[in-house]
């Protein structure tokens, strides 16, 4: 079942399009990941699925429910930490985790055992002071908890690791794993590498459109194509290879630096076969022989171009 | 209803923890108790002021002299006080984003608004009801046991242009952006009123009567029609800036 579905949404600021024909969709337990280069869209899509800004056109359904500007009733089926959280600095997270329990609903007793298990689960059991001294890391672990207090079917996280240092972000992605087994889960980041450790599926958002979306998995294998690298033992024959490898029609760059050489193919299968026959016939030493994984990065450049 | 409930308990909580309850306590306990002490010393301090000579003879000083600092003091300081505590209440849970986690849980926005509103009011009749009192006992305590007309009415008066005065700040602080936009506005509000009470047709509907009649009330009964539109007036007016803010809220870019 989709959990969130948006259909040709579109955004305007003062004439300026910032969400142009915007749609996808979130499954159930599924971790999507909504990529951009910063003012790409991302934190005003966020916006308008949790009906804090009005769309100028199109539908945004959560749990087949339409959101509406203003007061939404979708609001309760989701969980939304926003970039920067900020809380109520004169209370504790006990507190504050009750005051979101009350807000949704629930009753005393589940309220006091789910606040034990959330702080327990995002390290804060032992706190048990005021917000106001808190590090954003510590913040941020809050606003997962109080994110998950309502048990949302969607968990909204805008740029939830950009402001933590390593150990901070390492924390959060891993929270975020084990509530991803929970609940579906909207991400919205610039970091790469969070995506690949979190995301079963990615959408990449640049000037206000989906330019890449689907199975991480399925993005990774159809941008294989891309690059070998081959490193040669002496280091006089690199740039006449080089020139060689440049000269076959089917390579369509060639990079060199020290020994070893960076080779850009359409079609790995035959055409690699092709540049290990042609190194044959030149009798060099190859000391490596490597086709590169393409990184999530290499895939977010070359379709943002 | 349990978004209203938490949210009015979460504000009581603020009042407590940020002092705001302690400074409007105390202060305008301070304005009850130095109120008749004040009208009582009036004289004694100025015998104690000769000026070249010339000495300043002042008549004994009465129950209404009391009443006089009472009123003067509360509709002047004590509204000033009142504004300034509850000024950022809305705005400041809005430029810092407070607010949007807990409206993204699902917590309405009328909740906000009505938990804002009664909270405040709360407050402020607690620590009006206590000056007032303090006020009356020191008052017996100086100037010996009196009976005033129409005190209840010309008291519950400057309370109710209190209540006026937190709805116009809170539709104000939906309509402004800033901290201050909300405390500017509801300044020009005021000062509009004061300016339409110069002319003697508005006057019967104009709030501003409830706090700058109160002693013309305790010592002409004749007011006492006039200022009982002025205070359904008022009423209605409160009830109208809810409605209003309420509306503007709902549809605020957060």
């Amino acid at each position: 079942m989709e959990i969130l579905k948006l259909e040709h949404v579109k955004k305007n600021f003062g004439g300026l399009p910032v969400i142009q024909d915007l749609s996808f969709s979130v499954s159930e337990s599924s971790v999507f990941g909504l990529i951009g280069k910063n003012g790409a869209g991302k934190t005003t899509t966020m916006k308008m699925l949790l009906g804090f800004l009005k769309s100028d056109a199109g539908e945004i359904k959560v749990c087949g429910e339409k959101v509406a500007y203003g007061d939404t009733r979708t609001n309760r089926h989701v969980g939304y930490l926003p970039d920067v959280p900020e809380f109520y600095s004169y209370m504790t997270p006990v507190e504050y985790l009750r005051l979101c329990g009350e807000i949704s609903g629930q009753k005393p007793r589940p309220i006091r055992k789910k606040t034990e298990e959330l702080l327990a689960l995002v390290g804060l059991e032992n706190s048990n002071r005021k917000i106001s001294g808190f590090s954003r890391g510590m913040k941020q672990r809050l606003g997962i908890a109080q994110a998950l207090m309502n048990e949302p079917r969607l968990l909204i996280c805008d740029e939830p690791t950009s402001a933590l240092d390593p150990v901070g972000r390492k924390e959060i992605l891993d929270i975020l794993s084990i509530a991803g087994k929970q609940t579906a889960i909207l991400i919205s980041t610039h970091i790469l590498s969070d995506v690949e450790r979190l995301c079963d599926h990615i959408g990449i958002l640049d000037d206000g459109k989906l330019v890449l979306q689907g199975k991480l998995s399925d993005i990774k294998n159809s941008y294989r194509h891309s690059f070998l690298r081959i490193a040669l033992a002496d280091q006089d024959s690199v740039a006449v290879l080089a020139g060689k490898l440049a000269n076959l029609p089917f390579v369509s760059a060639v990079e060199a630096k020290e020994n070893s050489l960076t080779v850009r193919l359409e079609d790995m299968a035959t055409e690699g076969l092709k540049i290990l026959e042609l190194l044959l016939r030149e009798q060099v030493f190859v000391l490596k022989y490597e086709v590169l994984e393409p990184s999530l990065e290499d895939v977010f450049l070359e379709v943002i171009q | 209803m349990n978004g209203l409930i938490a949210f009015t308990k979460k504000e009581f909580l603020e009042q407590i923890r940020s002092y705001k309850a302690v400074i409007m306590v105390s202060v305008l306990f301070l304005f009850g108790m130095m109120s008749p002490l004040l009208a009582k010393m009036m004289p004694d301090i100025f015998a104690q002021l000769t000026v070249q000579g010339i000495s300043i003879s002042m008549p004994e000083p009465t129950v209404l002299d009391a009443y006089g600092q009472f009123f003067k003091n509360m509709s002047q300081m004590g509204l000033i006080v009142l504004l300034l505590v509850f000024n950022v209440i809305l705005s400041q849970e809005v430029t810092r984003g407070t607010l949007v986690i807990l409206l993204a849980k699902g917590l309405s926005r009328s909740a906000v608004i009505m938990s804002k509103y009664l909270a405040s009011l709360i407050l402020w009749t607690v620590s009006y009801v206590l000056a007032a009192i303090t006020d009356y006992g020191y008052t017996v305590y100086l100037f010996g046991s009196f009976s005033l007309p129409h005190l209840f009415f010309s008291l519950f008066c400057l309370w109710l242009f209190g209540a006026f005065l937190l709805a116009v700040l809170l539709l104000a602080s939906t309509l402004a952006s800033g901290n201050y936009g909300g405390l500017l506005l509801t300044a020009a509000v005021m000062m509009l009123l004061l300016i339409a009470n110069v002319f003697p047709v508005s006057q019967k509907w104009n709030p501003v009567a409830l706090a700058s009649d109160n002693i013309t009330l305790l010592t002409n009964a004749e007011t006492f029609g006039d200022m009982s539109v002025t205070a359904w007036t008022a009423l209605l007016l409160i009830v109208l800036c809810l409605i209003l803010s309420i509306i503007v809220f709902r549809k605020k870019k957060l």
